[in-house]
């Protein structure tokens, strides 16, 4: 039961390295270089991954860029349209005060013009009157108190015309 | 009377004291697995080599035994 | 009794007996076993491994690649950062000793049942341990490797070169031995001879011999650990 042989101990260390070896290249081996590829897959896929990465963070800072210098224009743009509304504004309102201004003026001299004319009513009522005083005076025979009198009564008149 | 027989009986006795190792080794291991839960893939681990080294000396002995009843 | 064990032990383990040298060159029939399990071993990686691919993967190949990674991981995990080079190796022990003590669930003798294997085994064992050791440390750290921690434990360490192949090959032999004879005898003893010894085969043909040849491994594996550190 103890003994043993050496032949059969050589056999076995053999057998052993055989399976050892046929292992080594098929079963390892294969598996091994299904992994490895796999590897270099993912390596190669996290590579293109992180460029692409970089690819759209490229554009998409471009794009940034562009709705920045977009935002900028719009301002611009607003500035300016602000701009010409003021102006505008602007124009109006002085073209508004101006025409205000001459209506004033326009407005003065019809008054001036109307005044004029009332003026112009005022004195031939005056020269009316006086022709009238006068018909009267000539007319009846007065002392110098009645002349007096009339005088007052005239310039009474003439006011009450006047104001 | 044979005394083959008594001598693979004594030669058994190597049994009891890997029991008592093994079960040494045991309730250490599961002490020790109480308190630190985390490390049970070590515990089991050096509980395993014990209770190998352990079992080795009933195998010694049931080899003897073995030997002793077949060798006559 | 003792006829079963005479039947069991005492057979003429010759495979070829060749006539010279006192029976120390006879091919013995675990060898045949072994080269049998062996030949099944080769044919099924062969089978299990042709056309992979690496996209699209089967079955099959999914599940040879997670046993391997498994392995590797057990053993590996044994053998620690510096020894892990030898985990396709121990890898490869470890199936070869849990087929060899699975063929006795289909009736056969395992092969390590018989000493000349375990022996071949151990002294595999011993000599890659020694030579890790060599490799790793160089002539003289080696030599000097066998005073340490102490001058005093020198001659402990020496024997221990005999003692670790010793253990090794004894405790594989007894084990399997042992679950082989109880099997027999279980056999022997019962009068429904199926069920029962089916049931307690479960425990003594897989669970032991795969306990054994992970234990094997194991010890191995640490001796190389211990060795290249």
């Amino acid at each position: 039961m103890l003994n043993v042989s050496i032949l059969s101990i050589g056999c076995t260390v053999f057998n052993l390295l055989l399976l050892f070896f046929v292992a080594k290249k098929f079963l390892f081996g294969r598996v091994d270089e299904v992994l490895v590829k796999r590897m270099e897959e993912v390596d190669e896929a996290t590579l293109e991954a992180e460029e692409a990465k970089q690819k759209a963070l490229a554009t998409q800072k471009e794009y940034e860029d562009k709705i920045a210098s977009v935002d900028v224009e719009k301002e611009h743009i607003l500035s300016e349209i602000k701009k010409k509304g003021y102006v505008e504004y602007d124009r109006i309102v002085s073209d508004a005060k101006k025409k205000g201004e001459q209506i004033l003026v326009e407005a003065k001299h019809n008054a001036e013009v109307e005044n004029e004319r009332a003026k112009e009513v005022y004195a031939a009522q005056l020269t009316d009157m006086v022709i009238d005083a006068a018909s009267k005076i000539a007319a009846t025979k007065h002392s110098s108190e009645d002349d007096k009198k009339l005088y007052d009564k005239f310039i009474i008149e003439a006011g009450v015309n006047n104001e | 009377m044979n005394l083959t027989a008594l001598g693979a009986a004594i030669a058994a006795f190597t049994g009891i004291g890997a029991g008592i190792g093994i079960g040494l080794a045991t309730a250490k291991a599961t002490d020790a697995v109480a308190r630190q839960p985390e490390a049970d893939g070590k515990i089991m681990k050096l509980l395993i080599l014990g209770c190998a080294l352990a079992e080795a000396t009933a195998i010694y002995g049931f080899v003897v035994a073995i030997m002793i009843i077949s060798s006559t | 009794m003792k006829e079963l064990f005479d039947e069991l032990l005492k057979e003429d383990k010759a495979f070829i007996h060749i006539p010279y040298g006192n029976g120390l060159f006879d091919l013995y029939k675990s060898v045949v076993v072994s080269w049998i399990v062996i030949g099944i071993l080769i044919l099924l990686i062969l089978f299990l491994t042709h056309g992979f691919k690496v996209h699209n993967i089967s079955k099959r190949q999914a599940a040879v690649e997670s046993f391997v990674l498994w392995i590797r991981g057990v053993t590996g995990g044994m053998l620690g950062e510096e020894g892990v080079r030898y985990q396709d190796f121990m890898a490869t022990v470890l199936i070869f000793i849990c087929a060899c003590n699975l063929v006795g669930l289909f009736g056969g003798t395992p092969p390590t049942m018989d000493m000349t294997v375990t022996v071949a085994l151990a002294l595999m064992s011993i000599i890659l341990v020694e030579a890790a050791g060599l490799r790793k440390k160089g002539v003289g750290k080696w030599f000097k490797g066998f005073t340490q921690p102490m001058a005093v434990i020198t001659p402990m360490n020496i024997l221990e070169l005999a003692i670790r192949p010793l253990s090794l090959c004894m405790r594989l032999f007894g084990n399997i031995l042992g679950a082989t004879v109880i099997m027999e005898l279980i056999k022997f003893v019962m009068p429904l001879p199926i069920i029962f010894p089916a049931l307690l085969s479960v425990y003594f043909d897989i669970f032991d011999g795969a306990i054994q040849a992970y234990v094997f491994v194991f010890l191995t594996s640490l001796y190389i650990k211990e060795a290249v550190e």
